[in-house]
């Protein structure tokens, strides 16, 4: 072998560090036709560790293409339940007897100083807990459609969060850093992986119908990832922006429009036969025409039957959030079964003193008791529709929430203040065990105190599940191998079939 | 596998430097491995070493090249066996160059005199033009700003406005017009402070900071949110100014490069002194201001201290208080007939962190008396309303008092801070007996509540009668100096009894009793007048009996009391006298604010010998140790010539204070505060929670580190910083290999912004160390670099693409074609909008909105049509961090949270979505339309020849017209605008 210039120079992935993602199908195959040179030194370099992870090779006509994961997937597909907020895990999911027990007595010990300002003493949890299902888990009265099925969930008692403020806490739990501006989980996954539907988007953030959360659309932001991987935001609401052109357009203009622009497009790449880019820029025209018809296809909830509605609380006319929410949750279902990759459902909007999220600091009981009514019966009809269709054989879900509450209400009020020290999330479907928990909070459920996990340790287990390695799934900017995981992140076996 | 061994510079010559026959990718290679086995090695990364003197290589081919830059780049075409493209026609190379430099297509005019033009230097002319234009500065200051996330707003969750932001923003665009040096560009930035460009300090600002309100009550929660903005800081110096990330070793060492976490820190250490906030750009017109300002504060001092003698007076504890909700307070009275009805706020509640702010009513209704009670306060109604003042938004007008509409979205708000009327006119006169006010009847609101405030009624120049007086608190006890007003009494003893007290025995440093009258004197002074105590504090010469009542002021000469928290004092005077005020402090000189009694009350003893209250504590504010904004005095119980007095005194204020205020807002920049620099330690894992070490500023250690000392004062260190960068290698690398990107898409080092050890290896390295020391020899002119490179053969070589040559080098890194690439974001809107001739090219100053609100709870719901301001360069926005413009954003526009380096360049249906679909492309579509029937006239063919010149420079072919016609003809020309709008070739730097 004679390794010479021009052989080094089709492997731009391993000379270049950005090159790689411009790479088109003709440059693939010169590669892998030719690519011997390249071949020793990737074992050269994987030998000394320089190398690290081969990032996914982008089509650029073609960016939603499903590509390989690393290994056997457990999952294929995902759908985030995220509470915006900050849940209490002890009016929910972290049952704390010794916390009834203390009630109205300091926090010996304690922080004299929250997030809000000075703390008061331990409350109760407002809400009874009871044993539910085989398993006897105590889940509280605040979501009874959901403790039906705590036999099915992994609940993760222990986990905890770098920062006690929503925003950064939400980019924390979405994208592995407290700064605005890295990719978010499901662009990293759409990065990876791609989709199996190339008519919809790989990637869909459905906001709740009261607003999008605090930390906006940083919870499915790009970052530095090419646009192309993006979350598109949409809802049974409010469906994606731009989708189709203002009603004064008439279709005849419209179609003529999109004539012309496909023959001077067309004359350009004759006169440009080569350009791969040019190519690119046309399928794109041809996957936004197909999502004209398939999105408003999958929005339409007409074909739901009755019954079906009914089970989300769809039809609960007295209850206008909790109606809208639940086609949020249709709408999740409906996408989960035609292939999108990632779905990411809000439940929750922006910050308002605990009145459109799970924030109660003030008046937590009765602020919960709106909440609770709004996000229970739809999520826990979701999940029930999703395993009976079949759909939890392939696809996990994620119950999550930005961090905890304190188990004392703040001076003064009848609410807790923020706890990023240790709090509550529920994995549940594909590769996920079922009835088990993992973790625990001290006995006042102030801190986590057994297996303590990082959202870093939760992000690390989706990808797992997705059949990737958060340590190879990486991405250069600025210098740094950048992982959704920083440096950190272990996969929770423990919670894993 | 073969390779040397060792990498050499023999003799110095760095045309060693080509990796012959092994290309780049052996050397990169060996590099990196290098300088992993060999720590020493690290200094020796050729970013790292002094800039080397580089000889311009002659190639093969004598005739192609037109500057030294193109005998780098054929001389390395030519060893790969590759030759360059020919060159692209006129026309195409000025469309590239123009919209490369300018950002915008030049006009069909313009294009046809440069067609014209034969003069062997129509090319550089063109160029100069470009370079002279203020549209360059627009255009290429958008790189300088992606790199270091310029935005409007805050960021992070709440990510409120940065009002002040944009000046550093007119900067950037002002240095690049006027071609500022870049020694001076980089020390600017640094130091602008004492280089009278304080606008350009606002570089170190430019990331997302949590404000004050957002950050956790907690301690840790502060020191982290400082440590962040450091942080930040570093990572805008090590990656704009230096290509390095330092500040990855915020928490370790660096990964991969030489920066040890004590580097980091020692780096972060030349900011000590730096906070973020808003500065004041000090220009000839800002300084008469500043003067006038100046000017006026004593004036606002005298007006106050004459305040301070209308003192209401005291109440006592006897009735109680009326609350307000925020919600809804409801006032009812005995009916009676009136036309006028006015509402006077003395006081609101305290906003937690503002102190007390500028009172809010969302409603304001008066009920008519009777079985069917109507509001007749409603606008529709015909009632009038008028107000004190207003601070006037969307959301607060005072029209929206009477507009029937509840909640802080239809409110007034007042301009005043804690006061305010609001005055109702009737129609005629009615009979009313109920008011009813909220501050934010749906709920979501409580702060701007009105506490205390006076309901009058009446018809129009008649007195009116007040129905409702709930009455402000009185001031906070002050350790200076309080006074105790009380309805006149005639009495001979009086006395203080404290109840408690801020710390300690309780201290007066003098009791004063002053007659009624204009005169009044201090009885308490009078000869015969004798004192009692509860008791003394033993054996001090400060602190005795007689301090109390002897006329000097100060801890030196006054009176504690022998027990903690209590006790009292007697004054007795000679005869009976009339009296009405107390006036006591703790320590007048203002020395000492500890042992200050704040519960307390005052009695006299009556003829009867019965002791009565006339004063005491519970009608005053509670005591606050640091009260930044402490409430204006309330006026409620004079008498009413001292009333109009102090109306007319508080007026006076009120004038100054906007004034003053006013002035100060002259023009501002939020950039970098100074102060003395805190001292900063290792951070164990950059955990505040984890100091260590002390560090001083110092450069990087492999960079030969040169600590200053831990005395080096703040601007001292960040001038040794700016020397340090302007002095570097690296930066001169740095900065010419962005401007090589900026034209060709990819720097000769691919990552911008890492140029260290795991970055790039150049790929012409002999030319980026030419390029860089040509840049110096040229003082740092980078418009000297621009004409170099865009007048070379390199750039004018078509864009076509040669598959023999895609075969050697696919990704065209060594420029065998002009690597055509699509047009970024605001290169595409404001294209958009020069080709219909909307285009508005008033530069600088405020952004225009890209949505229809700034945040809060409305969030950012974009605005889908633009007029006005709206039609400006996109550079002119208001960039609202992270979240992104609804049509243009899908075009890899950075958001500003994390620095760009270099936009990524992807192609995504939402791109065609909105480029397709928006309001904004069909609307601008429809002017383009209209502006080319305006320019040609109604003739079909005439219309898309010259929608074709204007949007692509050039004629349609006759095919394409044969084709466009029949669909123009039947559809108008409105589709092929909108179609011209998305097409490749319009959107693509040919």
């Amino acid at each position: 072998m004679t390794p010479s210039f021009s052989s080094t120079l089709h492997r731009p992935e391993a000379l270049s560090v950005t090159g790689r993602h411009l790479l088109d199908r003709r440059q693939f195959l010169a590669r892998t036709a030719t690519g011997l040179g390249g071949v020793a030194l990737t074992s050269l370099l994987g030998a000394e560790g320089l190398l690290g992870a081969t990032p996914p090779v982008i089509d650029p006509g073609h960016p939603y293409r499903p590509r390989s994961p690393h290994y056997e997937p457990r999952a294929r597909r995902i759908l985030v339940i995220f509470c915006a907020g900050a849940v209490s895990q002890l009016e929910t999911w972290d049952y704390k007897p010794e916390l009834i027990r203390q009630d109205g007595q300091p926090l010996v010990g304690g922080p004299a100083v929250t997030f809000q300002g000075p703390a008061g003493n331990l409350a109760r949890p407002q809400y009874e807990f009871r044993p539910r299902g085989q398993s006897g888990k105590m889940i509280s009265d605040l979501v009874p459609h959901l403790a039906e099925q705590v036999d099915d969930f992994a609940f993760l008692h222990s986990l905890t969060s770098k920062t006690n403020t929503h925003g950064p806490a939400e980019n924390f739990l979405s994208t592995g850093f407290v700064p605005d501006g890295f990719p978010s989980l499901g662009a990293w996954v759409s990065y990876a992986l791609g989709s199996e539907n190339q008519d919809l988007p790989a990637f869909v953030a459905i906001p709740d119908p009261r607003g999008v959360p605090q930390a906006s659309i940083n919870n499915w932001g790009p970052g530095f990832l090419p646009a192309e991987f993006q979350g598109t935001s949409f809802s049974a609401k409010d469906p994606i922006r731009n989708l189709l052109p203002p009603d004064s357009v008439t279709p005849a203009s419209d179609r003529a429009a999109r004539a012309l622009l496909q023959e001077i497009n067309r004359r350009h790449l004759e006169r440009n036969p080569d350009d791969g880019s040019l190519a690119a820029r046309i399928s794109s025209y041809e996957l936004a025409a197909r999502m004209q018809l398939s999105v408003p296809e999958i929005g339409d909830l007409s074909s739901e039957p009755a019954y079906v509605l009914r089970s989300y609380g769809a039809d609960d006319t007295a209850h206008p959030n909790k109606a809208s929410f639940a086609r949020n949750c249709i709408l999740a279902r409906r996408l989960i079964e035609r292939g999108v990759r990632f779905v990411q459902l809000f439940n929750g909007a922006y910050a308002s003193g605990g009145a459109l999220n799970w924030d109660g600091h003030n008046k937590l009981k009765e602020q919960y008791d709106v909440h609770a009514q709004i996000m229970d019966q739809p999520v826990a009809a979701l999940i029930r529709d999703l395993r009976q269709r079949g759909l939890l054989e392939d696809t996990v879900v994620v119950w999550c929430t930005e961090f905890g509450r304190m188990p004392m209400f703040q001076k003064g009020a009848q609410g807790r203040d923020h706890n990023p020290d240790g709090f509550t999330c529920w994995l549940t479907g594909a590769g996920v065990q079922s009835g088990v928990s993992y973790g625990a909070t001290d006995e006042l459920g102030r801190k986590a105190v057994e297996n303590v996990l990082s959202i870093h340790d939760l992000n690390a287990t989706l990808l797992h599940l997705l059949g990737l390695d958060h340590e190879q799934l990486t991405y250069e900017h600025n210098g740094v191998s950048r992982r959704l995981t920083d440096v950190h992140g272990h996969v929770i076996r423990s919670v894993l079939v | 596998m073969p390779g040397p061994n060792r990498f050499r510079r023999a003799g110095g010559r760095v045309e060693r430097w080509i990796w012959r026959g092994w290309g780049l990718l052996v050397g990169a290679v060996w590099f990196a491995v290098a300088a992993v086995a060999d720590g020493s090695a690290a200094s020796d990364h050729w970013a790292f070493r002094p800039l080397a003197a580089v000889r311009v290589p002659t190639p093969r081919d004598l005739t192609w090249a037109c500057t030294p830059v193109d005998s780098f780049i054929l001389t390395r075409l030519e060893s790969v066996g590759l030759s360059p493209a020919p060159p692209t026609d006129r026309r195409t190379w000025m469309r590239r160059v123009s919209l490369d430099l300018i950002g915008l297509p030049p006009t069909p005019e313009q294009q046809e005199a440069f067609l014209r033009d034969e003069g062997s230097d129509a090319e550089a002319r063109w160029v100069e033009f470009l370079l002279a234009s203020p549209r360059y500065g627009e255009r290429w200051a958008q790189y300088w700003l992606d790199l270091v996330r310029y935005a409007d707003t805050h960021g992070f969750e709440v990510n409120t406005e940065r009002p002040h932001a944009w000046p550093y923003r007119d900067y950037v665009i002002r240095a690049l017009n006027e071609d500022r040096p870049f020694d001076r560009f980089v020390t600017e930035q640094l130091v602008g402070d004492s280089l009278g460009e304080d606008a350009a300090t606002g570089f170190l600002v430019t990331a997302a900071a949590l404000l004050p309100g957002q950050i956790g009550q907690d301690d840790a929660s502060k020191r982290l949110a400082r440590q962040d903005e450091l942080t930040e800081i570093v990572h805008n110096v090590g990656e704009a100014f230096l290509g390095l990330s330092i500040g990855c070793a915020r928490c370790h060492d660096h990964k991969f490069d030489p920066i040890s976490q004590r580097d980091f820190f020692a780096t972060q250490a030349f900011f000590a002194g730096v906070e973020y906030g808003d500065r004041p750009i000090r220009t000839p017109e800002a300084e008469a201001r500043r003067q006038e300002a100046e000017s006026l504060k004593p004036q606002l001092a005298e007006v106050e201290s004459a305040l301070t003698q209308f003192e209401p007076l005291a109440r006592l504890n006897s009735e109680p208080r009326r609350e307000s909700d925020p919600r809804r307070n409801e006032i009812t009275f005995a009916a009676q007939s009136a036309r006028v009805i006015r509402f006077t706020i003395h006081e609101a509640n305290r906003h937690p962190n503002l102190g007390v702010i500028e009172p809010c009513l969302d409603e304001f209704e008066v009920f008519s008396a009777g079985p069917s009670a109507t509001n007749l306060a409603l606008a529709s109604a015909g009632a009038k309303v008028s107000v004190s003042g207003s601070k006037v938004s969307d959301k607060h007008r005072p029209e929206h008092l009477t507009d029937g509409r509840y909640g802080n979205d239809h409110s007034w708000m007042s301009d005043e801070a804690g006061r305010g009327w609001v005055q109702i006119e009737l129609p005629e006169a009615r009979s009313i007996d109920r008011v009813v006010w909220g501050r934010d009847r749906e709920g979501q609101f409580n702060d701007r509540l009105t506490t205390a405030y006076s309901l009058e009624v009446g018809l129009p120049g008649g007195a009116l009668t007040t129905v409702a007086f709930v009455p402000p608190l009185r001031s906070a006890v002050s350790a200076r100096r309080n006074t105790d007003r009380f309805v006149p009494v005639t009495t001979r003893r009086l006395r203080m009894t404290i109840m408690a007290c801020t710390t300690l025995e309780p201290c007066l440093d003098e009791l004063e009793v002053f007659t009624v009258g204009s005169n009044p004197t201090n009885v308490a002074r009078l000869p015969g007048v004798r004192v009692t105590a509860s008791g003394t504090f033993p054996e001090s010469t400060e602190h005795r009996l007689e301090h109390l009542n002897d006329g000097q002021y100060g801890n030196d000469r006054s009176w504690i009391s022998h027990e903690v928290g209590r006790g009292w004092v007697e004054l007795e005077f000679p005869e009976p006298t009339l009296v009405d005020r107390v006036i006591w402090g703790r320590d007048r000189t203002g020395q000492f604010a500890d042992r200050l009694p704040t519960t307390y009350r005052i009695e006299v003893q009556d003829e009867a010998g019965r002791w009565r209250e006339v004063a005491g504590s519970t009608d005053r504010r509670a005591y606050e140790a640091e009260d930044k904004s402490p409430p204006p005095p309330a006026l409620v119980g004079l008498e009413s010539a001292e009333r109009s007095e102090a109306e007319r005194l508080l007026n006076h204020r009120r004038d100054l204070q906007r004034r003053l205020k006013e002035l100060a807002q002259g023009p501002q920049v939020f950039g970098g505060i100074f102060k003395a620099p805190e001292v900063i330690r290792v951070l164990r894992r950059g955990d505040p929670e984890q100091p260590g070490d002390t560090v001083v500023p110092s450069r990087l250690t492999v960079l030969g580190a040169e600590p200053l000392t831990a005395e080096a004062s703040d601007p001292e260190r960040r001038r040794a910083l700016a020397q340090w960068i302007v002095q570097s290698p690296l930066s001169a690398r740095v900065w010419v290999n962005r401007v090589w990107q900026g034209h060709f898409g990819l720097g000769l080092v691919e990552t911008a912004n890492d140029f260290g050890l795991k970055g790039a290896a150049p790929s012409h390295p002999e030319l980026l160390e030419w390029l860089a020391g040509e840049f110096q020899r040229a003082g740092g002119s980078l418009k000297h670099l621009h004409r170099l490179l865009v007048l070379s053969a390199t750039y004018r070589q078509s864009s076509r693409i040669d598959p023999q040559a895609v075969a050697v080098d696919a990704s065209d890194r060594l420029l065998w074609r002009f690597p055509s690439r699509r047009l970024e974001a605001e290169t595409i809107r404001d294209s958009i909008l020069a080709v219909n001739g909307r285009l508005d090219l008033k530069m600088g100053g405020p952004g225009f909105n890209l949505f229809r609100s700034r945040g809060g709870l409305d969030g950012f719901p974009p605005l889908e049509t633009f007029t006005g301001d709206g039609l400006r360069r996109l550079i002119y926005s208001h960039k609202v961090r992270m979240e992104r413009d609804a049509v243009f954003a899908a075009f890899d526009c950075p958001d500003a949270g994390q620095i760009t380096g270099r936009r990524r360049q992807s192609t995504t249906p939402l791109q065609a979505l909105n480029l397709f679909n928006s309001r904004f492309t069909l609307e601008e579509s429809e002017v383009f339309a209209a502006r080319v029937r305006a320019d040609v006239g109604d003739a079909p063919e005439a219309q898309v020849r010259r929608a074709y010149q204007l949007a692509l420079g050039r004629e349609p072919e006759a095919v394409e017209a044969r084709a466009i016609l029949p669909v123009v003809k039947e559809q108008g020309l409105a589709p092929l605008c909108r179609a011209l709008y998305n097409s490749s070739e319009f959107l693509v730097l040919p």
